[in-house]
């Protein structure tokens, strides 16, 4: 028969999703909000926007698939809102097919018109092209080359923004967001061979790679999963999707180190009861 | 000539690059020519990805084959996005004036992929919630995994345990708050040490090995060695 100390190393695991229903909704019901600790590397991020000139123009890039959206949608609202702040115009991208260019749209028009800003003249959705390599070395040429339309089918020629920023040669800073792979080659094509800087915000998954980067100085400033996001608000002064998220991330992983240690409670003790009855 | 064609193309294409990159210049305007031609055959793919995905799953329809009405909502999913995003937007183009003498012009504003259209709306309402939904459960996964497999078996398996829970509570605002109860600087020591020192050491060599790895089967593709993506060992 199972002893005491089997049995909770073998909890069913619907016990186990039902503590982590618990947990997300919790905090929904019963807020309680604990400060958010900046990092250097998000504060590093905020200082190099900060530093730029008003009415530059930047380029955000929406490199992300809908499933990776609680962490990397408050990421892209942030930036938004620090550069439309700051006046800068604002040209987006996406390197992924699905979701990338349709989130671009729709982020971008709810913030501009909060700020006032008009399409085409203070931002512009350039959409995506197939070939992500292709079209980073692309865009240092001729982004009209690349884009001959924006996302929804204007022609770049029409559109006032377009006809100053005509390579990278008149963007400042490229801030990525990202949930897979896009940033390493924005890093390793157009940060090493074409001299932008690159910065941004990625998955908590990814971060550790990117820290890298960041160390290496290839990458000015990072923001890492919903924590990352939250403390970008926080340097804003807002209450976004990513602060209010952490109380239930914060629960979830509590759970999470809960039941690790229970286990290997459970563990500990049946490998010395199993030990004692050998002899 | 099956085999010898794309070595060459895949030769030609490599030199260009390659001699473009550390000679740059030397090849006029080659290599802009050439990545332009990748982003070119690269739309030719995913239409073929597309053709593909409606033969496959409408002949199991066709036949009533195992699973066909999923392959049937597979197929109605690909055309539901697929064609209105297609579709002229407005008369300014010779497509557009086809067909929107056919149709109301009122239809414009649904067609293609901007806001308000067709496509919009399945992608924010019914595609977008339902990956949200899928990579939503992966936390459930997560910790049932993790309550499962993290054992301190042997000392190995206990520092990588330590370094995650230390980790998982730093990355949390009630986590951090915790552990300034032990010190006011333990949350720095863990940005600087772990992921600034253990994390960086680590990643950066895993960084170069994979480039190394990724140049040298490069070099054996474009060196017509490797030919394993033409589908021969």
């Amino acid at each position: 028969m199972a002893s005491f100390w089997d049995n909770i190393q073998n909890i069913d695991r619907r016990w186990i999703y039902l503590l982590v229903a618990g947990a997300v909704l919790f905090p929904m019901i019963f807020v309680a909000n604990f400060p958010i600790e900046l990092t250097p590397e998000s504060l590093q991020l905020y200082n190099a926007i900060d530093a730029l000139p008003d009415s530059c123009a930047v380029m955000l890039t929406f490199d992300y698939y809908p499933s990776a959206l609680a962490e990397t949608e408050p990421m892209s609202v942030a930036a938004l809102r620090h550069m439309f702040r700051k006046n800068m115009k604002v040209v987006t991208i996406s390197n992924i097919p699905l979701g990338g260019p349709s989130i671009a749209e729709r982020v971008t028009r709810e913030i501009a018109k909060e700020y006032g800003k008009e399409y085409g003249v203070d931002y512009v959705n350039l959409g995506y092209k197939y070939g992500y390599v292709a079209v980073m070395h692309g865009l240092a040429g001729s982004i009209e080359r690349i884009f001959p339309a924006d996302n929804t089918g204007n022609l770049l020629r029409d559109l006032p923004l377009m006809q100053t920023v005509k390579n990278y040669d008149n963007i400042k800073f490229i801030y990525v967001v990202a949930d897979n792979a896009t940033l390493e080659y924005w890093i390793s094509i157009v940060n090493a061979q074409y001299g932008i800087p690159v910065g941004g915000g990625v998955t908590a998954v990814m971060a550790p790679k990117m820290y890298a980067f960041v160390e290496s100085g290839q990458m000015i400033g990072l923001l890492g999963g919903m924590k990352g996001a939250a403390e970008y608000e926080r340097l804003l002064g807002i209450l976004g999707t990513a602060t209010r998220g952490m109380n239930s991330q914060s629960m979830v992983h509590l759970v999470i180190i809960f039941l690790v240690i229970i286990g290997n409670v459970g563990f500990f003790f049946s490998r010395q009861d199993k030990g004692k009855r050998n002899g | 000539m099956r085999t010898t064609l794309p070595v060459i193309v895949a030769f030609l294409s490599g030199f260009v690059m390659v001699v473009s990159f550390f000679f740059g210049g030397a090849l006029g305007d080659l290599d802009d020519n050439a990545l332009q031609w990748v982003t070119i055959v690269g739309g030719f793919t995913l239409v073929l990805g597309v053709f593909s995905i409606l033969r496959v799953n409408g002949k199991v329809v066709a036949k009533r084959g195992r699973d066909w009405p999923y392959k049937l909502a597979t197929v109605i999913s690909v055309v539901a996005m697929a064609i209105p995003s297609m579709l002229p937007v407005s008369t300014n183009t010779v497509g557009g004036r086809i067909f929107y003498s056919i149709f109301p012009e009122s239809w414009g504003s649904r067609m293609g992929t901007g806001p308000s259209s067709i496509y919009d709306w399945l992608f924010n309402y019914i595609d977008s919630p339902m990956m949200e939904t899928m990579f939503a459960m992966l936390a459930f996964f997560i910790a049932s995994a993790a309550y499962r497999a993290f054992r301190a078996r042997n000392a190995e398996a206990s520092l990588l345990l330590i370094t995650a829970t230390v980790v998982m509570l730093w990355r949390i605002p009630m986590g951090e708050a915790l552990l300034r109860l032990f010190s006011d600087s333990l949350p720095d020591y863990i940005n600087m040490y772990v992921m600034n020192g253990f994390n960086v050491s680590v990643q950066r060599g895993i960084i170069i090995g994979a480039a190394l790895g990724a140049a040298s089967m490069s070099l054996r593709i474009i060196l017509g060695i490797e030919r394993t993506y033409m589908g021969k060992g």
